[in-house]
């Protein structure tokens, strides 16, 4: 239902995207990672339909998370959840609700969203996303600025949307979350997918992308030195 | 009728004198501003080194027709200097700084008076005149004035007029536009200063003067389409004759008060 | 909060009908219908077009300093009228002051939105938008030096300065429909200003085009602010002023500032209208205070306060 096929592109001269086929499928949390410039993001857009050449899916279905989104102005908490109905042309409370309550922001639905911290501003951004009632999520770093436990919530809270049979696709950079929590971990390096599949069995395809060593005891290293 | 037909005799009088007058000392002069272009025009038209390029513009000049044949001038002291006059004429509110300039450089500058009354116009052409080296043209000069203001209707307080100039302003009786009207026959019922529709429409005057710029569009003359001002009589002078104390002063208030 | 400001609006309706140079209290008929009402009318008219404009300028550009005035859109539209007048074109055709006031505001809008487009950061958006104002004072100024029109200074203060005085109906007639489309156009961006506040990207994921949306701003804010630019000269700031005041009150989403904006921008510039008319009855002036003067004295401490707290 969502995806692309022998997809290549070139932005500012440089080609992003080789030839990539991928669809992530429902009821999976399906994680993109890979080093910086491998086309994590740019494969997130293709899929989302906002990048020239690609089509466009239904705003409705389909809900998008920008790498460390922000609003301009100083909207409060439910104003921005709020905007994730513009798709719909409604401002039906319920799923605003609802989407606040998910995302663990409904004590915050009063403050100014330029008043937060940065976990609670990607929660709140979370709940705008939410809010869409979307059958795909394509979220960018949704745990980006968080401690490693509002991370592990997002995350799991991820995984029971997934589990609920939305697509969920994540671009993750900590790639011991997609260890934990993913269902599928496809791997990136320039421009090209370079293994696709569970998570565990990706890791050394994910250790040789990122360029990490093996430790004596056999196991990659989580972080980079 | 008797009164025009006396006007036209006495400007023909005038016309043939001045025509005969022969400059008594021949100056270069240079004049500034576009008061002092009109008067060196009628006053002594054969020893003008330069006028300013407003001189030729319609709009503004009483002279500009004579004006397009005679020799123009930036006003700038550059400009000046390069024709090396005799004597410089300028406004007193004009082009300051070359006036500076030209003086601190030796140059002989007058600057004139703008008279706001025809008793000031003619003392002001005699001393220009004077100035000159052209006194009989002078003398012509105001004689042809006053022979226009003859045959002019006695002055009465019953009717009152305004002259309306751009964007509002009415410069009021202590003005030219004030001397005028009352050469005419009316009395100027402006308070002076800026005036606008609403103040005037609360004591409408029986006849208003609008001075009128050579079919140039212009916003500031625009209001006066307004439909408020419908029912109030109108006359258009061109501006250039309310422009500066010259003789065209008498001109306008001929035409005011022309039926 | 809206049924407020109708209110107001009708206050000071009925008030801006009482007020005036020959006095306060009903006045004679031809000064109530052919004077107070037309430049009433206007100042509703134009204030309103400006005050929408401005909230529609800062939700697209997402820069609360965004104006009409300080962009330099009302001065390319003021030079576009004056082309239009002074060369002759106004009098053949009366529409053709609104239009090529319109045509003006169009031209500077999309240069300046198409260059927001790239850096739309808060001081490169506003040196571009005092670069274009800059170049549109001159170019009138030139342009009316330039005209066979002897009273070049008289126009170029009114055109600068602006002004609602001594207007006709046929003079708002002329304004009125290019406004009110204007204004309508603008009102009804509110969605897609709303999504541009989360970025471009995100935008395009709702399915809001952010060309499109831009070009409605363009559009709207051409119709209006170009139409009230060519009615009224260079009122400036109403647009940086109302949405700035009504922020903090009514909430910072776009979409909210819209309708309040143009019904507040149509209050604040009657208001300093009445005002300008009650300085010369009640101090020492000899001519009403040119109404753009007002608005810049109460506008430019703003920009102070809005510049700050941007710094911050």
């Amino acid at each position: 239902m969502i995806g692309v096929r022998d997809f290549s592109i070139e932005l500012g001269g440089r080609r992003v995207l080789d030839h990539v086929d991928f669809s992530p499928l429902p009821g999976r949390l399906t994680a993109l990672a890979g080093p910086n410039g491998a086309g994590k993001s740019t494969l997130l857009k293709a899929l989302c339909g906002i990048l020239p050449g690609t089509g466009k899916p239904d705003p409705r279905r389909v809900a998008y998370l920008a790498q460390g989104a922000r609003a301009a102005w100083g909207m409060t908490v439910e104003e921005i959840a709020f905007l994730g109905r513009i798709p719909h042309g409604d401002r039906a409370p319920e799923p605003v609700a609802r989407a606040l309550a998910l995302a663990g922001v409904s004590t915050l639905a009063g403050q100014r969203i330029d008043r937060l911290s940065g976990g609670e501003v990607r929660r709140a951004m979370l709940a705008r996303v939410f809010a869409t009632e979307p059958e795909v999520l394509l979220l960018d770093e949704p745990t980006a600025d968080l401690d490693p436990k509002a991370a592990f919530s997002i995350m799991r809270l991820l995984g029971e949307t997934a589990a609920a049979g939305r697509t969920v696709v994540v671009v993750l950079h900590a790639i011991e979350l997609a260890l934990r929590y993913a269902d599928r971990l496809v791997v990136l390096d320039r421009g090209g997918i370079t293994a696709d599949g569970a998570p565990l069995a990706m890791l050394p395809a994910a250790a040789a992308a990122f360029g990490l060593g093996f430790g004596q005891d056999g196991l990659p290293h989580l972080l980079p030195d | 009728m008797r009164g025009i037909r006396a006007r036209q005799a006495a400007l023909a009088l005038a016309l043939l004198l001045l025509s005969r007058v022969t400059a008594e000392a021949a100056l270069r002069v240079v004049s500034l501003d576009l008061c002092t272009d009109q008067m060196l025009v009628l006053l002594a038209p054969q020893e003008i080194a330069g006028l300013s390029p407003l001189a030729r513009d319609p709009a503004l000049s009483a002279v500009a027709q004579e004006a397009a044949h005679l020799p123009v001038v930036r006003p700038s002291a550059e400009a000046v200097l390069r024709l090396h006059p005799d004597l410089v004429l300028a406004e007193p509110y004009g082009a300051a700084l070359v006036v500076t300039a030209l003086r601190t450089l030796g140059l002989r500058v007058v600057t004139i008076r703008d008279p706001q009354t025809f008793g000031g116009i003619r003392a002001e052409i005699t001393r220009l005149a004077r100035l000159l080296g052209v006194r009989a043209r002078g003398a012509v000069l105001i004689a042809a004035m006053d022979a226009v203001l003859a045959g002019l209707p006695r002055p009465t307080a019953r009717r009152t007029a305004i002259v309306l100039e751009p964007r509002g302003f009415a410069a009021g009786p202590r003005s030219l536009a004030g001397a005028v009207l009352r050469a005419a026959g009316y009395r100027d019922a402006a308070p002076g200063g800026w005036l606008g529709l609403e103040r005037l429409l609360v004591r409408p005057p029986d006849l208003l003067v609008l001075p009128e710029a050579a079919g140039t569009p212009s916003l500031a003359t625009d209001l006066i389409e307004s439909p408020a001002l419908g029912a109030i009589a109108r006359r258009t002078v061109p501006a250039a004759w309310l422009m500066c104390g010259s003789p065209f002063a008498a001109r306008a208030a001929a035409r005011v008060a022309a039926r | 909060m809206i049924r407020l400001f109708v209110l107001g609006l009708a206050l000071l309706f009925a008030a801006s009908l009482l007020v005036g140079s020959a006095g306060v209290g009903l006045p004679a008929p031809v000064i109530l219908w052919q004077l107070r009402l037309p430049r009433t009318l206007l100042a509703l008219l134009v204030g309103g077009g400006l005050g929408v404009s401005g909230a529609a300028l800062q939700g697209a550009l997402r820069n609360p300093l965004a104006d009409a005035g300080l962009l330099g859109i009302s001065g390319s539209a003021a030079l576009g009228a004056v082309i239009a007048f002074y060369w002759g074109f106004a009098a053949a055709f009366a529409p053709a002051l609104p239009l090529s006031g319109m045509l003006g505001a169009g031209l500077g809008a999309a240069a300046l939105l198409a260059l927001a487009g790239r850096a739309p950061t808060g001081p490169s958006l506003i040196l571009a938008g005092i670069g274009l104002s800059a170049a549109a004072a001159a170019l009138l100024a030139f342009a009316l030096a330039l005209a066979p029109n002897p009273y070049a200074l008289a126009e170029l203060t009114f055109w600068l300065l602006g002004g609602v005085a001594d207007r006709t109906l046929s003079d708002c007639a002329l304004a009125a429909p290019p406004i009110v489309l204007g204004v309508v156009i603008l009102l009804r961006l509110g969605a897609g200003l709303d999504a541009l506040s989360l970025g471009e990207e995100t935008a395009a994921s709702l399915g809001v085009s952010t060309a499109r949306t831009m070009r409605g701003v363009a559009l709207g804010t051409a119709l209006a602010a170009g139409a009230a630019a060519a009615a009224a000269g260079g009122v400036g700031f109403v647009g940086l002023v109302v949405p700035n005041v009504l922020r903090p009150r009514l909430g910072e989403r776009p979409a909210v500032l819209l309708l309040p904006s143009a019904l507040a921008g149509a209050a604040l510039l009657l208001a300093a209208d009445i005002l300008v008319r009650i300085a010369v009855l009640v101090l020492p002036l000899n001519a009403e205070p040119p109404l753009g003067v007002l608005t810049a004295l109460i506008g430019a401490p703003f920009l102070v306060v809005i510049a700050r707290r941007l710094g911050q």
